[in-house]
């Protein structure tokens, strides 16, 4: 570069108003050094004035994040898991979890201290507040809800295929317990699991059930396979609706997840 | 907002929040208009349920007098209704033994008697006795007075004896 020719020149703008000095904006002009600068050569890079997030300000959004919203996403899981919608009068049923959706979900839990999604001693610490120990209880209970919820969800009601599905999830679960794992892993494991078991329920499970008939008669005649596959599987007859209401469920669980944070620092 | 004053929000809410989950799925409303309705027999139980924990609890005088106009009328299914809402935690003798007497009348009969009516007029007296034991009605349209009289009317009535076959018996009055 010819410095005879030309300059650099920084042109600083401070946010007067905020009183602001740690952050200032400017832009870079190459002008010739005997010509002064003019308007037309000033090019607006940013038209807005940035206002820096500072430490506290990203501090109080992660708070916001972990101490609010995530409870209520896993809290939200843990309301829609166990709706279901009655195809005949399209009523609500809520259907509590069966003891096993309790077992897989701490088993599940243990995978998440296992695999360092979640460190223990970055949750609980005799160094934190009383408050910040709760708080933390707080999130970890509401994970165990949704846990427990996102099982009942994705397990058939009753019958044959509630007993399959239930042995296939405690398989892939108590063999994870002594796989070698990392956080990664894990929520492919995890994400590999639901999508299957929601696919063969809600999609396949769901397409062998019966539609609603007015008479047991009736409905052999007019779909004798389905009917056929909702006695012998002993089907419950849920509304499409249900179907729809559960993919948001799990796919709050998986965000929930993806929020989470494997310790949560002292500020 | 102090990161405390975030964790204080984040624990109160998640509590309300499961609070209300848990009442959803104990109550298990139909549908969204259901909800109010629901809500509303739950404070009133609730209510009721303190009442009970702090002494205060009282009979419903209004829907009382209600069933007792009802049961004199001869009308013992409303009457009972009535006694129920009256007497929702069931810990008054007096409503008690006005249901079992209710039992007791709808199911007589002159050629032979109700024995469904009489086993649950039988079952209620039990709760009578088990209330209060000394208790003693001050209605004089009854002539059984105590729950005792009463349930020795109703299993009697339960039994099948070699009276029962009396042409008479057509002739004994409900009491």
């Amino acid at each position: 570069m010819n410095e005879s020719k030309s300059r650099e020149k920084i042109v600083i703008r401070q946010n007067v108003e905020n009183e602001d000095l740690s952050f200032v904006d400017g832009e870079l002009l190459e002008i010739p050094i005997d010509e002064k600068p003019t308007a037309k050569k000033y090019t607006e890079i940013s038209t807005e004035i940035e206002t820096p997030k500072t430490k506290n300000e990203n501090q109080k959004q992660k708070s916001y994040l972990q101490y609010v919203f995530l409870p209520l996403i896993f809290l939200t899981v843990a309301l829609l898991g166990g709706l279901r919608i009655s195809q005949t009068n399209e009523a609500f049923v809520f259907l509590k979890p069966p003891l096993v959706c309790l077992i897989f979900a701490t088993i599940m839990l243990v995978l998440f201290f296992r695999s360092n999604l979640i460190k223990l001693d970055g949750w609980f610490s005799e160094s934190f507040s009383t408050l910040k120990n709760v708080a933390n209880a707080a999130i970890l209970i509401s994970l165990f809800a949704a846990s427990t919820q996102t099982f009942n969800a994705l397990l058939p009601e009753r019958g044959l295929p509630f007993w399959t599905f239930a042995f296939c999830f405690f398989w892939t679960l108590w063999n994870n317990l002594f796989a070698e794992f990392d956080t990664k892993r894990l929520l492919q494991s995890l994400g590999g699991l639901f999508g299957l078991a929601f696919v063969v329920k809600y999609l396949i499970l769901a397409g062998l059930t019966a539609p609603a008939s007015e008479s047991w008669i009736q409905g052999i005649f007019e779909n004798p396979t389905q009917e056929a596959f909702t006695w012998l599987l002993d089907l419950p007859k849920f509304a499409p609706a249900t179907g729809y209401i559960q993919f948001f469920t799990l796919g709050f669980y998986l965000i929930g997840l993806f929020l989470l944070k494997p310790e949560i620092s002292e500020k | 907002m102090k990161e405390k004053q975030i964790q204080v929000l984040g624990i109160f809410l998640t509590a309300f929040y499961a609070i209300f989950i848990a009442w959803l799925y104990l109550v298990e409303p139909k549908s969204l208009e259901e909800l109010p309705t629901k809500a509303q027999t739950t404070i009133e139980n609730v209510t009721t349920k303190t009442q009970v924990a702090i002494g205060t609890y009282e009979v419903d005088q209004a829907k009382f007098s209600e069933g007792l106009k009802q049961f004199r009328a001869e009308n013992f299914i409303v009457a009972r209704d009535n006694f129920e809402r009256a007497d929702t935690e069931k810990r008054d003798a007096k409503t008690q033994f006005y249901i079992a007497y209710s039992f007791y009348r709808q199911g007589f009969g002159k050629i032979s008697n109700d024995d469904a009516l009489f086993k649950q007029g039988l079952e209620q007296t039990n709760r009578v006795i088990s209330l209060d034991k000394n208790f003693k009605s001050d209605d004089a349209n009854l002539q059984l007075k105590t729950p005792v009289e009463l349930k020795n009317e109703l299993e009697e009535g339960l039994k099948v004896t070699a009276s029962d076959f009396n042409p008479l018996k057509i002739l004994r009055e409900r009491k």
